[in-house]
């Protein structure tokens, strides 16, 4: 893990080395101070997942994880991150670990332009490990962050209600069989 | 738009951050959360030439008894504060006022220290600070000062902290038994800025209000308290002929400015609603004071 | 975003006319200012340094007097860029009213704001102009009355447009303190250096009408 040392010259401006793991590796980089994290990932490393959409955090589109917890992409610098742990919508997708979310996502029609619904994913996925039993009002107050322009928020919060079902139908069957047995 | 290309230092100890703050002057900006701070650079609205990262030091972090008081860090999240057992048991207005607080990508990364330093009108904690008669730690190179929340907003963005000091940490009393506490908000929105809010502390003496404290959201151009009106509802029990009397100094006392969605007449309306039913939670039995209530 | 106030100054009103079409005067007073040059006896030029909660906006604008009725007010049209957090524009009545303590200065001000700053600070615009105000005036009532250390006494150069005359015997009686600003250093040196090199050809003007004078005598004798 690196740290930080201040340059010689406090006010230069140029590339820093940053040590990031991203979506499970850890790799070197060197970054300019005034990008942010989503600019870097998309730019500096082609994860085009994560979107911008108003860069000062109210939209939502740049949610990314950062050491398990969702921020606004645009409201950290990659330099930031440095010696931290990164995951994207791209390494939540391909670990499998939105998959429900997927599938109820495509079922429901929850998507039209995608432009919100990597955020969106983050935001839902968040939401199924910390507050599994939520009700259809919390589930819309806890995306109250995300904004979408093209479906009108019923189909996603239809699409994460889904999943909050069958996971508590799952847990109530397999206790069920655990008393059972 | 982008930021602009400054530098960037992120020390390990409080006495580097307020070296580089001491050489680099209103050059060097602070960045604590930086949910306020990025997002004024995002815009171009302030281009310093030095980000000092506060994310390493120690010693403005974590949540810790020290005497009589909860002592938060600087550095200390949103989100700590909001999942916080011992703000639930001793501070149970920060842990109400939390999920106020925009939405939980931001409460993540925003820091109670940067909300204080802010001193924004619609901000929850510097209303809470207020309210529970808080103090706030300011550290220079020359050392260190306490400040009360009451001495500390001053004006629009202006508080009482030097351009030489950081905020170390803020102090607040622990509760007691005979403590009541309630925060009411509203916004258009979750998690928008508020139109009005409330945070009030009290204590109850056999049905009695005692040293009640009302401290305002989003009514001026500073997180302000209505001692006029504290005044009225002190020593008295909670009747129809009392709240008629607080509402009518809070009529005079506060002179709550329009906003862009509001106008004076409605929030000086909203205001008096937001009095209603925190005066009626303050006079309610208490709830168990580790009650795990959040959205 | 509109804005009124009233404030009591004690000085009289030929002294507050007078520091309120000084460009000096002007600099120290106004918040964040850097700069203030006097283009022509209507128009001023401004620099300012827009400091509140994080931001930092240098503004670049000018100032153009109108309806300007000497001794008792007149009108400023105000409009500055501030490169890409906006653009200012608007205007301000000022009036003086004579009472038993000095001077009442009533201020209407309007002023819209387009570009970000205005869209993120809509919803305070008018509290930050109030506060910037409030500020204004503050230091303005300080330098007419010459509070706080640091200050140095002077006099205002006698020379000036027609309708200060009735100013001149005023101010000789109350010479306006102009107090080098601290927490400006940027633009360096006090008042009288920056005023050595006019006062220097005034005096060189006077000894060389002298001069004159007494050459003259001695041609005509």
């Amino acid at each position: 893990m690196t740290h930080q040392e201040p340059s010689p010259d406090d006010l230069a401006t140029d590339a820093r080395a940053v040590s990031i793991t991203i979506n499970g590796t850890c790799s070197q980089h060197h970054v300019q101070p005034r990008t942010h994290l989503v600019d870097f990932l998309r730019e500096g490393l082609g994860l085009k997942g994560s979107h911008l959409g108003c860069e000062h955090g109210v939209c939502g589109a740049c949610t990314v994880q950062l050491d398990g917890q969702v921020v606004r992409g645009c409201l950290v610098l990659a330099v930031q991150a440095d010696g931290r742990v990164v995951n994207t919508i791209e390494g939540l997708s391909d670990s499998g670990a939105i998959r429900e979310l997927q599938q109820a996502f495509v079922r429901h029609n929850a998507l039209q332009c995608g432009f919100c619904t990597s955020g969106m994913l983050m935001a839902a996925h968040e939401l199924l490990e910390k507050k599994p039993d939520a009700n259809r009002e919390q589930v819309r107050e806890w995306i109250s962050g995300n904004y979408c322009r093209c479906t009108g928020y019923q189909a996603i919060v239809d699409a994460i209600c889904d999943v909050l079902a069958q996971r508590s139908k799952a847990g109530h069957a397999a206790h069920a069989e655990g008393a059972v047995a | 738009m982008k930021a602009p290309a400054f530098s960037y230092a992120r020390p390990k100890h409080l006495t580097d951050v307020l070296a580089l703050l001491e050489k680099h002057g209103d050059e060097a900006r602070l960045l604590a959360g930086g949910q306020t701070l990025l997002a004024t650079l995002n815009m171009r609205l302030s281009e310093p030439a030095l980000l000092i990262d506060m994310q390493s030091v120690q010693e403005l972090k974590g949540l810790s008894l020290a005497g009589n008081s909860l002592r938060i860090g600087a550095m200390v999240t949103h989100s700590e504060i909001e999942a916080s057992e011992l703000v639930a048991q001793h501070a149970p207005l920060l842990r109400m006022a939390a999920p106020h607080i925009a939405h939980r990508a931001i409460r993540n990364l925003g820091t109670f220290g940067g909300s204080i330093a802010y001193g924004d009108p619609a901000a929850e904690w510097p209303a809470c600070l207020l309210a529970l008669d808080g103090i706030v730690v300011a550290r220079n190179l020359q050392g260190e000062r306490r400040i009360a929340a009451r001495d500390f907003f001053t004006g629009l963005y202006t508080t009482e902290l030097a351009a030489n000091e950081v905020i170390s940490a803020c102090e607040v009393p622990l509760a007691t038994p005979t403590h009541r506490f309630a925060f009411e908000e509203l916004a258009r929105r979750h998690g928008d800025y508020a139109v009005v809010g409330l945070a009030a502390s009290a204590q109850m003496n056999e049905g009695e209000l005692d040293q009640v404290r009302l401290a305002w959201i989003g009514v001026g151009n500073m997180p302000l308290r209505s001692t006029a009106t504290e005044q009225v509802l002190q020593g008295q029990q909670l009747s129809d002929a009392l709240l008629a009397r607080a509402l009518e100094a809070l009529r005079s006392e506060l002179q709550a400015e329009a906003d862009l969605t509001h106008s004076a007449a409605a929030k000086q309306h909203l205001a008096g609603v937001m009095l209603k039913r925190v005066l009626n939670t303050l006079s309610s039995p208490a709830p168990a004071l580790n009650s795990a209530s959040t959205v | 975003m509109e804005l009124q106030g009233s404030v009591t100054i004690p000085a009289a009103p030929a002294q507050v006319w007078q520091a309120l079409n000084d460009p000096e005067i002007l600099r120290l007073c106004i918040p964040g200012c850097e700069e203030v040059r006097q283009i022509s006896p209507q128009e001023m030029h401004a620099r300012v340094m827009l400091k509140l909660g994080p931001v930092r906006a240098n503004f670049v604008g000018k100032v153009v007097m109108t309806d300007v009725r000497p001794l008792l007010g007149y009108t400023l049209n105000f409009e500055g860029s501030g490169g890409s957090a906006g653009f200012a524009r608007g205007s301000s009545v000022i009036a003086l009213t004579p009472t038993a303590e000095g001077t009442r200065l009533d201020y209407t001000a309007q002023a819209s704001v387009a570009g970000k700053l205005g869209q993120i600070g809509g919803r305070l615009m008018d509290a930050s102009a109030r506060q910037l105000a409030n500020r204004f005036f503050a230091e303005f009532k300080a330098q007419l009355t010459g509070v706080a250390s640091g200050e140095r006494q002077i006099a205002i150069a006698q020379s000036g447009p027609a309708e200060a005359d009735s100013a001149t015997a005023a101010s000789a009686n109350f010479p306006i303190v102009a107090r080098a600003n601290a927490a400006q250093p940027a633009t360096g040196g006090n008042w009288f250096d920056k005023e050595k090199p006019r006062l220097l050809w005034f005096a060189a003007g006077m000894l060389a009408t002298a001069f004159g004078v007494w050459m003259g005598a001695h041609w005509l004798r």
